[in-house]
């Protein structure tokens, strides 16, 4: 099962990997910054246990890169469990330890990272085995809404309300590739969203509003958030065109974001690097997105492509949250930036989803 | 080939290839997502830069919390025991201190400080650190408030602001049931208790403070400021109001509390105050009307934040002012526990009330004479008279006819040896020893002998005063058994109604009620027999039943070696009282306490718990209402005796 087929080697994804090792030293040098305030010369233990992490990541994203997938399709549905038996662990644990205490053993790890790769697989063996071209109804549509309702129903239980409604565009990735009566997929989904955006904005008064939200996500401090946003988009804008230098930025190295080797790392970015730098990030970043979906589009087999899909699914929607929340384009809520964030189980995920994208992209000849 | 192994025969089973997906649509969709990123970065940091810019280095937002006031704590009348008031607080951002050769001596000047002091408080800090305010003074007076506000012009950096403050309106009262507050301390910050806590928060850290933290704390909020380079507030960008705590509705009856804290105050100034302990309970359903600790402390010292001379003196103070000695407090309860024995022995049959036992003034068993604190004895008692004049002996003969465990059993059924629930912390569970007990704790066995001493609340026997007026309110009774209810109700801030504390069921003590009712005659007969113990809790009006004690605190012989005067205070003996009244259809039952009272009982205790009971009685009277009649006629003979009295 690990043998590895000669061929594989030969049509091994450099580029993919020149991109995917050229973001990381981009994230690796902006989070020494980010969180160089305060310490004297060297690295603060936040960047060296990053630096632990990311060998530990490089190790699992070549062994899950040279295990061939097509074992990953066979043991889909098992993944899928597992990760989702996870979840409930967290969920059954996590109800005893809610303290500041917890959230430090506890946040070592965070299934519903775990979660989103599982589900991919789950989806990526469904629509494999149902494909898009071959739905007719509505109706075949349930068991893959029902894939998708039970990670995130138990994440919401959690009352993680960012990385629930990350999940669920993870899996909506799929829904362009879906042939189902699109025109009515859109209206529906236009007269949902206006429905809930008009009673989000004209039904709810603000401390109702203010209300869902806290019992959405409690720990949601919403001065806090109000603050972050805008002392982000101080930092941003004081970064102008060429950026005030790396460990330069004033925001950055006073502190102002109290957040910012984790939910605004891209602020500091953005601050110290300017437009320039933020956009050559930007630029790589999307690339390796696009690069991704070439992946999807060149792989042989059905499951290839719809694994490589929701991979960049999944390495799409929080870096787009994430920045669109920096920028001042979202509300603030709580979800990481691939690759550039500070935290353990966002890059084991990160570290997955790369190795699988590497492994459909090198077996893209290989049957 | 491994594909061979592995393919199912399912590769492009819905006659779709990959190339046909409509993956291009997602990459016009990730590609609009860039683009929009793109030009807002654009936007903010070509078109918007230069002026985020400048407001990164003249403005900048500053985030102020707006702390909650705690929540009010009143009576069952609606009186304020602790609230929140505003304290004014003084504090210097250094960053923004234009001209420190001027500030910082003028700050000195209106605020009566020394310069160098001033200047030591806020130090030289250095980069984030220069942005966050340094607290100068927590709580000045209105004057000095009005001189700073007036100096603005010269006081750049320097802030002022008004901060919610703990107040105890009347000082030391009821000191030991509200608790103190403080400033959240490490351990407690990670424990999961305190979820959502900051560091330097105050919480409640003893008594109701701290039992219903939860309920008190209210709900911080917080604003948003963008301040200019002067510390000057521009504009409030967001702003979240503070929602206050809740207010505890408390049974406590602040008369009753006051007049029982009075009664423990020292007539004589140059006298110390005695130190004890007073409790008063509704015997009709477990409501704690009165609860005193003595020696007290203000928890005004503690809302500011503690000094370190205050708070080294009260934790080393000998005779301990924080301890709440009502429910942490264990005493013998020497003959105060003789109500239980005779209940005891009435139940089970081994004593007839009328059945009269001998007094000479000592008891022998095996080898051993124990002595009755009357040398010449009492001569032929009955139950009624053994309670009245405190007989030993008559009780040593009923300890070792029940035995040990018998004793317990009841004991344990009013409520003593255990924890009675109380919604206050470090309650002590005192010990009502069993041959098993002894057996587990001290690895030896029962010693008859033992059986004598504990008969008369003396040996292993300990109480905690809360335990005595709860089984004296069971005895007022005389059916069940209340768990002492300390809160009536929760209310939000407004007096919205939260949430009941519902009335303790109580545990139903199924007790003949022909025993019932010789306690309390002989009780009775304590108070109100010209040779009752008790006389000095006798009311002009009202009949009390009671018991007296006195509690010894070290042996005999260790007190024999000192003159009668010279004994030190320590191993001075506890007076106890412990009553009910009405003696018929009860309606207040106290447990008084005194530690190293230097005299008995019914000498000191008892005129404690007549001061509390006269105030019961009186604003009952105040009300209107009118007070069960004197003259039962289960009481005919005590009033008789009275009559004798005052012949």
């Amino acid at each position: 099962m690990l043998r590895v087929d000669r061929r594989s080697i030969q049509n091994f994804d450099w580029v993919f990997l020149g991109l995917v090792l050229m973001l990381v030293a981009c994230g690796t040098v902006n989070l020494i910054s980010a969180t160089a305030a305060g310490v004297e010369g060297g690295m603060s233990d936040i960047v060296r246990r990053q630096m632990a992490a990311m060998a530990g990541g490089a190790a699992v994203m070549l062994v899950v890169a040279f295990v061939d997938y097509r074992h990953v399709e066979r043991f889909a549905m098992a993944i899928f469990a597992v990760t989702l038996v996870l979840l409930v662990l967290t969920l059954a644990v996590g109800v005893v330890t809610r303290g500041a205490q917890a959230w430090l053993f506890q946040g070592r790890f965070q299934p519903s990272e775990l979660a989103k790769i599982g589900l991919v697989v789950a989806l990526a063996r469904y629509f494999h085995r149902n494909p898009p071209r071959s739905m007719t109804g509505l109706r075949q549509l349930v068991p893959p809404l029902v894939l998708v309702a039970l990670p995130v129903g138990l994440i919401l239980l959690q009352r993680d309300m960012g990385v629930a409604l990350l999940t669920l565009l993870v899996a909506l990735t799929y829904l362009p590739l879906l042939h189902i009566p699109l025109r009515a997929w859109s209206g529906v989904a236009v007269l949902a969203m206006a429905g809930l955006a008009a009673l989000w904005s004209f039904g709810l008064k603000a401390y109702q509003q203010q209300r869902i939200l806290d019992f959405l996500d409690p720990s949601r401090d919403p001065l806090s958030s109000g603050y972050q946003a805008m002392q982000s988009r101080i930092a941003i804008g004081s970064g102008g065109l060429l950026g005030t230098g790396w460990q330069q930025g004033t925001q950055t190295q006073l502190r102002f974001l109290p957040t910012q080797h984790t939910d605004f790392v891209f602020s500091v970015l953005a601050e110290e690097w300017g437009f320039v730098g933020s956009t050559l990030v930007l630029t790589l970043y999307f690339i390796m997105l696009l690069w991704g979906l070439w992946i999807a589009r060149s792989s042989k087999d059905g499951f290839g492509a719809m694994l490589a899909v929701g991979l960049v699914g999944t390495l799409f929607w929080p870096a787009a949250i994430n920045i669109a929340m920096v920028l001042g384009l979202a509300p603030v809520i709580g979800v990481p930036m691939p690759l550039f964030s500070y935290g353990g189980s966002a890059l084991l995920s990160a570290a997955i989803a790369l190795g699988l994208l590497l492994n459909v992209s090198m077996r893209r000849y290989v049957f | 080939m491994i594909g061979g192994a592995l393919g199912d025969g399912r590769l492009g089973a819905g006659g779709e290839s990959p190339s046909e997906l409509r993956i291009g649509l997602i990459a016009v969709l990730i590609v609009a997502f860039f683009l929009i990123f793109m030009l807002r970065l654009f936007q903010l940091q070509i078109l918007e830069g230069a002026d985020l810019a400048s407001r990164s280095q003249s403005n900048s937002v500053r985030s102020v919390r707006l702390e909650a006031p705690r929540g009010d704590i009143v009576d069952r009348e609606g009186r304020v025991l602790a609230t929140t008031r505003p304290a004014f607080r003084v504090q210097v951002i250094p960053n923004d201190v234009r001209a420190p050769e001027l500030t910082y001596p003028v700050l000195a000047e209106l605020l009566g400080l020394d310069h160098e002091k001033l200047l030591q408080k806020v130090g030289r800090p250095r980069g984030r650190r220069r942005f966050q305010p340094v607290e100068i003074e927590g709580d000045i007076s209105h004057e000095q408030r009005a001189r700073v506000e007036t100096h603005r012009y010269a006081l750049s950096g320097v802030v002022t602001d008004i901060l919610p403050r703990r107040h105890y309106v009347e000082g030391e009262r009821a000191a030991h049931l509200l608790g103190t507050i403080g400033e959240i301390d490490p351990q407690e910050l990670a424990s999961d208790e305190f979820d959502g806590y900051r560091s330097g928060e105050i919480i409640g850290k003893f008594g109701l403070e701290a039992r219903f933290e939860s309920h008190l704390r209210g709900k911080v909020g917080g604003q948003n400021i963008v301040v200019d380079v002067a510390g000057r507030e521009i504009e409030v960008i967001h702003e979240v109001l503070p929602v206050p705590g809740g207010r505890l509705v408390l049974t406590l009856d602040l008369d009753l509390q006051r007049a029982a804290e009075q009664a423990l105050t020292s007539s004589d100034p140059e006298q110390p105050d005695p130190m004890g302990a007073v409790v008063a309970i509704d015997p009709r359903n477990g409501d704690v009307l009165a609860l005193v600790s003595r020696p007290a402390y203000d928890p005004n010292d503690f809302a500011g934040g503690i000094d370190t001379a205050t708070w080294n003196a009260l934790r080393g103070d000998e005779w301990k002012p924080l301890r709440n000695r009502a429910v942490s407090g264990q005493y013998p309860p020497g003959s105060t526990y003789k109500a239980i024995v005779a209940l005891a022995g009435l139940v089970e049959g081994v004593v007839d009330p009328e059945e009269e036992v001998s007094c000479p003034g000592h008891y022998r068993l095996g080898r051993r004479t124990y002595r009755c604190w009357k040398r010449g004895g009492h001569g032929k008692v009955n139950l009624e008279r053994a309670l009245v004049g405190s007989c030993d002996v008559y009780f040593y003969q009923l300890g070792v006819a029940l035995g040990v465990d018998t004793i317990a059993t009841y004991a344990t059924r009013l409520g003593l040896g255990r924890v009675s629930g109380i919604a206050l912390q470090a309650e002590q569970p005192g010990l009502i020893p069993t041959m098993e007990w002894k057996k587990e704790a001290r690895g030896e066995p029962w010693i008859k002998g033992e059986t004598v001493s504990v008969a008369i609340g003396q040996g292993y026997d300990l109480v905690t005063p809360l335990q005595l007026a709860v089984a004296y309110a069971a005895l007022a009774n005389g059916r069940t058994l209340y768990r002492p209810r300390l809160l009536q109700r929760l209310e939000t801030w407004d007096g919205k109604f939260v949430r009941e504390e519902p009335p303790s069921q109580g545990v139903s003590l199924e007790l003949d009620p022909d025993a019932i009712e010789s306690i309390r005659r002989g009780l009775t007969a304590v108070v109100n027999d010209r040779h009752g113990t008790g006389g000095r809790a006798r009311l002009p009006d009202v009949l009390v039943a009671g018991k007296t004690g006195t509690s010894q605190v070290v042996s005999l012989d260790v007190v024999k070696s000192f003159e009668e005067d010279e004994i030190p205070v320590r191993f001075r003996d506890h007076a106890i009282f412990a009553a009910f009244a009405p003696a018929v259809a009860p309606e207040i039952a106290v447990a008084v306490l005194v530690e190293h009272a230097g005299g008995g009982g019914g000498a000191v205790a008892a005129p404690i718990a007549r001061q509390l009971l006269a105030r019961y009685f009186e604003k009952k009277k105040e009300r209107g209402e009118e007070i069960t009649p004197v003259l039962p006629s289960d009481a005919e003979s005590a009033v008789e005796d009275r009559r004798d009295d005052g012949d």
